[in-house]
């Protein structure tokens, strides 16, 4: 999530690609294309992974587009009901959505940035409660019930559209959850 | 990092419940000791009617060896959770319970239930309890942002339970923060945007 060196998760985040467009030719890159063009042409479209993007962008060589997973239909869909978008089918299973999205509103303008931002933080938002719920009552039942839970197939959705980072949370809730539980269920009688 | 990866979120239950038996309860022994001069501190002396106060582990210790009695604290009796779990039901906020009531009931419940009057009764009240607490730190999540998270009265083992997963929720709020306010400055006339770095 973080911006650190060693973090692998934002390494991995940084391998996203990103749809760029050339505003000027580039001798003898053709292969990053995959064509048998020697030249990139202006114009041409390109997915570039993330690292490559921003400096292009800076001086002004390339254009980008909003990648799919923060496209306007998934916005919408967001503000709808952030509780039933599948992130981890948005970006990969593992993926890191949020991260993502962060280099994303980094790369935009002012008013579109401000918009994704507030976007990536109200589906953070709403569906950290459910996370939690999901997480406690998954953890305690796992060992005593079969992971038979009422919520049923809500619940199996939500849990595999979470991705990297709301994962790692549900993984946390579950553990603690489980430890005391555990802890309640034990006796210091000897 | 040297531990483990299960035990880096923060203490285990059973770590705070070991702490917890350091805490000072009241037994009356059924044997007789001078003062005794331990590096933790006196103890005793004990003389038989008369009451002492040692630690929880000691007195779990002579309780199991049929040494002594323990007097339950006034807050571990039917009456006084019966209270507290109407006020718990009735009221937004977090009854005042002692912070480390869940481990000290627990350790009593297990080790020295026929001194308690109507164990099995204060048992489903203090499960009652956790379980009004624990919605209640639900809805606390609601209210989680980025800087702080304010939930009076929580017990040290409702806060170890909750500790890791908003310490990174937490974090996460952060990252996806601070750059709406790096990009955005501060007309982003959001809630907690004036809050200064």
């Amino acid at each position: 999530m973080d911006d650190d060196y060693y973090s692998i998760d934002a390494i991995l985040a940084d391998n996203q690609k990103i749809q760029c467009t050339f505003k000027l030719d580039v001798p003898n890159l053709g292969y990053l294309e995959g064509g048998e063009e020697k030249d990139i042409k202006t114009n041409s479209k390109i997915q570039l992974p993330h690292w490559l993007a921003p400096t292009l962008l800076y001086q002004d060589w390339v254009d980008f587009a909003i990648p799919p997973p923060f496209s306007l239909r998934v916005r919408k869909a967001l503000n709808a009901e952030p509780r039933h978008v599948r992130l981890s089918s948005l970006v990969g299973g593992g993926g890191q959505w949020y991260s993502f999205g962060r280099m994303i509103v980094e790369l935009l303008q002012e008013p579109q940035s401000e918009e994704l931002a507030k976007v990536l933080q109200q589906t953070f938002h709403a569906r950290l409660v459910d996370l939690m719920d999901q997480a406690q009552n998954f953890g305690g039942a796992a060992g005593s019930m079969g992971g038979a839970v009422g919520s049923g197939d809500v619940g199996d959705d939500f849990r595999e559209g979470l991705e990297g980072v709301e994962r790692e949370l549900f993984t946390l809730a579950q553990d603690s959850a489980r430890a005391t539980k555990l802890w309640y269920e034990s006796s210091d009688k000897k | 990092m040297a531990l483990p990866q299960p035990l880096r979120p923060g203490p285990t239950p059973y770590e705070l419940e070991f702490i917890a038996s350091d805490e000072l309860i009241e037994i009356s022994p059924s044997f007789s000791m001078e003062r005794t001069r331990l590096i933790h501190g006196i103890i005793g002396p004990f003389r038989p009617p008369g009451k002492s106060k040692v630690p929880l582990w000691l007195a779990v210790n002579l309780k199991l060896k049929r040494k002594c009695n323990i007097v339950p604290p006034d807050w571990l009796n039917v009456e006084y959770l019966q209270e507290r779990l109407a006020e718990e039901t009735s009221s937004p906020a977090f009854s005042a319970l002692p912070f480390r009531f869940a481990e000290i009931a627990k350790v009593l419940l297990d080790v020295a239930a026929d001194d308690l009057a109507l164990p099995d009764k204060i048992r489903s009240l203090l499960k009652d309890l956790r379980e009004a607490r624990q919605s209640k730190s639900r809805d606390g999540l609601k209210k989680l942002d980025h800087i702080q998270l304010e939930m009076a009265n929580l017990c040290s083992m409702e806060i170890n339970e909750l500790r890791p997963f908003f310490v990174k929720a937490m974090g996460v709020f952060t990252k996806l923060q601070t750059d709406s306010q790096g990009n955005a400055d501060d007309q982003a006339g959001g809630q907690d945007m004036d809050f200064s770095w």
